[in-house]
């Protein structure tokens, strides 16, 4: 009978959220799986099945590895900057100020920069691109053009020079993360009992050794979280791309990632089929990314 | 800790680390302070620009950027405000972002809930099936989630939004929540059982308030998510301009900067756009940031 | 096609509508023979369409209602709002029209005409436009043979087809069929600011020496001689390069390309076109523009940072509000490249565009041709104009309209070129991704990155890819 009703309650709290998300979210992907093995057009009533030929015209096709190569540098560049930025602000925010009063205190004003950091975290990608593309600009227009000219120095194309552009774009997406970072590490610094830094300080350790002897060992796991956020991050960056350096991934395509060709593919070509085993691609990669991290750091499951 | 052994722990430390220690602070405290300094102004410098280039005029926009407007000229707020609709915009966001976080909330939470306490025979799939969902790019399912939502007749309505919006969240949602009622401790919902409390009631008076940190952290990530959501309402809304939400609106205004050369306008409508959320933001920061703090300490 | 010579001067000026503005000798001639590739319009046919009612000729239910959508880039939407719609509802007051405006062509209408719920009337225009070959292939293009022989609204005794420019009834053919009808005219070369020009004494370089020798002079004046937008427009010269390759080679060399004649791009007159202007960026050129698009290009155009941009004749009204005193849009023909160009100075091209099409399967086509023939009519066409300042492909219907100096310009460039007309690339309709790949690898080559000769190869191997490609339904045109 407890054993009935507690079933009853489970499929009672489960049943709205599985409905919604089956409707909604599964069942479109099981078509756009289905689409992947056809030619569709995005237009044909009825396409052709042409099993898996759209995979293999993906392994030999030279832009999707080109995207994939990007996909790397993200994968790589965007979570290790985005954190040791966001760990040392953190840092000084919270401890850098020395024994103040009872314990470890942040640096003056540390309110203020927690409040300002976080700002770009609120602003919409359209917002962000609309405001980048005009501190990048190529020219004394441009907001750091603007300033190098100034100072005397040659103007740099920022997002059209194919060796910068995508740098250019990892920075913008540092710039708009380490805000939340540097507050969720905060508070992980903040959980750590304080006397363990009275202790260290007791031996004479500096603020330095502080943070590599014990905030960071007692961060890992904090650590750990984000860099698996930054990842499945790394594989969208769709927007600010799109919206920064164009539809087409300029310049030559050099900034180009999958979810750009998914959309080049789907909506200027009309290669719909085509474009859905991209998808397909990118589905794999996200889930063999996450299940990679998740068993190198050999938790059973992630708790913020 | 006592004052008094706090004072000593201090004297004694002072006395200790003062000779080796002395200079270092200075230097690492000047060189912080300045890289705090940086940043901040990386932040606040192009938000600024934005919200001076609103003044200038397509002229000042693309000459020299460092230079402030000759003068105030307000005309590109009206067109932003009049022709761009950002006012109606923001309405319709906030009203849709309001309902689904609070259904993505409502349902994630009682999902994570049951996955994360209860054994049951399936409880581990129905886990990985809601947490597959993060690994789907979203506009690969534009096209078949067009006629789904044709399907349910919810098409170029808020709710066929709302509702989609809520089926988007839930994968991070209840991923993120199960873990976090994992780690509630089990003594405190026996102790509920055995008074007699029903399993609904336990959730809804006992685990949800205990849960609160957890839940205003990803409150406040879903928040953020569906509020600059864009691919969905693209195709979702896509009929009816007044309909809209906000960033289909600048995406719209950006656009038509390009054919009909409204800059100004453009940043005007951006600044519309970002001053209510910042405001929001600074209002709301403590407990945002407790929220999130709360939830990283699980 | 008419034979040129068998149409006199006048008859010509006024088919585009430009009766008023002509100076001096010359016979121009809108669409060019070298487009060609049209039937001549067969004389009297019997109307074949579903009304003998001159005035309803396509038998429109009077209560039905029209949806509408609108590419709204450049011309905006008002022209379709309050003139072609005002004028459907004039003539049928009981019919509700649905207008709706977009950029998004191809996200929003893409999925309705998989589910069957389409606009009846479209235009099909900018960078994210239906590919209209899939759409023709599925059977939801409306043939418009019936609009093109039904009886003009200004005077029932002609035809739709004899009062608009023949390069409509080339370029609304896909596999044969008249499915599209192209509604604006464009005149697409270098523009440039006469004043500036006339306050320098400075004149309009005739050949590739001058133009270099007037860009050292600009150059001494901080002022570039050329650019073109690196973002969103370096289309602009794409279509500048091949017209120039058109202008050493005739329209063939275009043409080639458009049929996907093995080894049309490494043609020398496609290779001396890219060099030139790989040999202008390189010494006149500034690289700040690859990041700039298209408006930002045209303000610094405005300020006469640079002479002369490579544009249509849509460029007067785009920079309308933006336009000093001091600056007067004029068109300036591509010089001579070589002494033995295949065609003389003067040549420009002249082209038809905005595609709009009538939905098949919609559930009002009638309608929807019936919209079309509203705009075809002298009120239609006329209040385009006075809303977009740029022309229509209606005959004489910009007769009496005060129209500004660019376009005046280009009238009178096009009276010079007579017959010289350069022919537009339809390869950009037709293969979209080897136009696109084009418009990124222009850029490469333009940016010193690669050389002519690679940008060629580049291209060509493309195009091969794109012939080879067997799901991509293939087009072609004659001379």
């Amino acid at each position: 009978m407890e054993r009935w009703r507690t079933y009853g309650f489970v499929a009672g709290f489960l049943a709205v959220p599985i409905v919604l998300y089956t409707v909604f979210v599964i069942s479109p992907y099981v078509q756009a799986f289905q689409i992947s093995l056809t030619d569709w057009n995005g237009i044909a009533a009825r396409p052709a099945y042409v099993g898996l030929d759209n995979f293999g015209r993906l392994l030999g096709d030279e832009v999707f590895w080109r995207a994939l190569r990007n996909h790397g540098i993200l994968l790589l560049v965007l979570p290790i900057a985005t954190i040791v930025i966001a760990l040392f602000f953190a840092f000084v925010l919270n401890l850098g100020g020395g024994a103040r009063g009872p314990g470890m205190a942040g640096v003056r004003g540390s309110g203020f920069y927690r409040v300002v950091f976080f700002f770009p975290q609120v602003l919409a990608v359209a917002v962000v691109g609309v405001l980048f593309k005009a501190v990048y600009r190529p020219d004394e227009s441009g907001v750091i053009n603007g300033a190098l000219i100034r100072l005397g120095m040659e103007p740099v194309g920022w997002l059209i020079e194919p060796d910068l552009a995508l740098w250019s774009i990892i920075a913008v997406m540092v710039w708009q993360a380490v805000g939340f970072y540097v507050v969720l590490f905060s508070a992980g610094m903040a959980a750590i009992p304080k006397d363990y830094f009275e202790a260290a300080a007791l031996d004479g350790a500096g603020r330095v050794r502080l943070f590599f002897s014990i905030t960071l060992p007692l961060l890992r796991d904090t650590v750990q979280v984000g860099w698996v956020y930054l990842g499945i991050a790394a594989f969208d960056g769709f927007a600010l791309i799109q919206v920064l350096a164009g539809e087409k991934g300029e310049p030559d395509g050099a900034t180009t990632v999958l979810p750009i060709e998914i959309w080049k593919n789907a909506f200027s070509y009309s290669k719909v089929g085509y474009a859905s085993a991209m998808g397909v691609a990118l589905f794999f990669l996200t889930v063999t990314f996450a299940v990679l991290t998740l068993r190198t750091t050999r938790r059973e499951r992630i708790d913020l | 800790m006592t004052p008094d052994s706090l004072r000593s722990v201090r004297q004694a430390r002072s006395s200790r680390s003062l000779p080796a220690d002395r200079p270092r602070p200075g230097v690492l405290n000047g060189l912080s302070h300045a890289a705090l300094a940086v940043w901040a102004l990386l932040i606040v410098a192009p938000l600024l620009w934005t919200f001076l280039a609103s003044f200038k005029s397509n002229t000042e926009i693309f000459g020299d950027a460092l230079q402030l407007p000759g003068e105030l000229r307000l005309d590109a707020w009206g067109r932003a405000w009049g022709k761009a609709h950002v006012g109606r915009y923001l309405l319709n966001t906030a009203v849709v972002v309001a309902v689904s976080t609070f259904g993505t909330m409502l349902f994630g939470s009682m999902a994570a809930y049951v996955l994360a306490r209860y054994r049951f025979p399936g409880s581990r799939v129905i886990y990985y099936y809601f947490t597959a969902g993060m690994a789907f790019p979203v506009f690969l399912a534009l096209g078949p989630l067009f006629f789904v939502v044709k399907r349910v007749g919810l098409l170029y309505t808020h709710t066929g939004v709302i509702l989609v919006y809520i089926a988007y969240s839930l994968p991070f949602t209840v991923f993120f929540l199960a873990a976090f009622f994992r780690t509630l401790p089990e003594s405190v919902a026996e102790a509920a059982r055995i008074d007699g409390a029903s399993h609904t009631r336990t959730f809804f008076q006992i685990m949800l308030p205990m849960a609160r940190a957890g839940l205003v952290s990803i409150t406040i990530f879903n928040v953020l998510g569906q509020w600059n959501q864009y691919l969905l309402p693209l195709v979702l809304l896509a009929r009816d301009q007044e309909d809209w939400v906000i960033t289909q609106g600048i995406a719209n205004i950006s656009t038509l900067a390009g054919y009909e050369a409204d800059w100004p306008g453009l940043f005007a409508a951006v600044c519309m756009a970002v001053l209510p959320v910042l405001v929001v933001y600074v209002v709301f920061q403590r407990q945002i940031q407790s929220g999130l703090g709360a939830g990283a300490l699980k | 096609m008419t034979h040129p010579g068998e149409i006199t001067r006048r008859q010509l000026i006024r088919r585009i509508g430009l009766a008023a503005l002509v100076v001096g000798p010359g016979a121009g001639l809108l669409s060019g023979c070298a487009t060609g590739g049209g039937e001549e319009p067969a004389a009297p046919v019997t109307s074949a369409t579903g009304s003998a009612d001159p005035r309803n000729p396509f038998g429109v239910d009077a209560r039905k209602p029209l949806k509408v959508t609108i590419f709204s880039g450049g011309y905006g939407d008002a022209y379709a709002k309050e003139i072609h719609e005002a004028l459907y509802k004039k003539e049928f007051p009981g019919a509700a029209v649905e207008h709706n405006a977009t950029q998004q062509i191809s996200t929003q209408l893409r999925p309705l005409f998989v589910s069957g719920d389409v606009p009846d009337v479209v235009n099909n225009s900018g960078p994210q436009a239906l590919d209209l070959v899939a759409l023709a292939e599925q059977g939801h293009l409306a043939d418009l043979t019936a609009l093109f022989d039904a009886p003009s609204i200004d005077d029932p005794a002609k035809k739709i087809r004899d009062v608009v420019t023949p390069a409509v009834l080339d370029n609304a053919k896909i596999d044969g069929k008249d499915l599209v009808l192209n509604y604006t005219v464009s005149h697409r070369a270098l523009w440039y600011n006469a004043k500036l020009f006339a306050a320098k004494g400075w004149t309009v370089p005739r050949t590739w020496a001058e133009f270099t020798a007037l860009g050292d002079k600009a150059k001494a004046e901080g002022i570039l001689l050329f650019a073109y937008p690196g973002q969103k427009g370096p289309y602009y010269q794409l279509w500048n390069v091949l017209y120039t390759a058109a202008k050493i080679g005739g329209n063939q060399a275009v043409i080639d390309i458009d049929n996907l004649v093995d080894g049309a791009w490494k043609t020398e007159p496609v290779k001396q076109a890219v060099t030139a202007w790989v040999d202008i960026q390189a010494k006149y050129g500034d690289k700040a523009y690859f990041g700039l698009d298209h408006t930002q290009t045209q303000v610094k155009h405005l300020q006469d940072k640079l002479l002369f941009y490579p544009v249509g004749s849509w460029i007067e009204n785009e920079m309308a509000k933006d336009k000093p005193d001091g600056f007067e849009y004029a068109i300036a023909p591509i010089p001579d490249v070589t002494a033995a160009d295949k065609m003389p100075y003067g040549a420009i091209q002249v082209g038809v565009g905005e595609n709009f099409f009538v939905a098949a399967r919609g559930k009002n086509p009638q309608g929807g041709l019936e919209y079309l023939r509203i705009m075809l009519s002298k009120d239609g066409a006329r209040g385009f104009t006075e809303k977009t300042q740029n022309l229509t492909v209606v005959n004489g219907a910009a007769e009496g309209l005060d129209l500004p100096p660019g376009l005046r310009s280009a009238a009178k460039a096009q009276d010079a070129a007579g017959q010289n007309i350069i022919t537009d690339a339809r390869f950009e309709g037709w293969y979209k991704e080897l136009f696109d790949y084009g418009t990124e690898q222009i850029n490469v080559v333009m940016a010193g990155r690669i050389t002519p000769d690679e940008f060629c190869s580049r291209m060509q191997a493309k195009a091969d890819t794109i012939k080879k490609d067997g799901s991509v339904p293939k087009q072609t045109r004659g001379e």
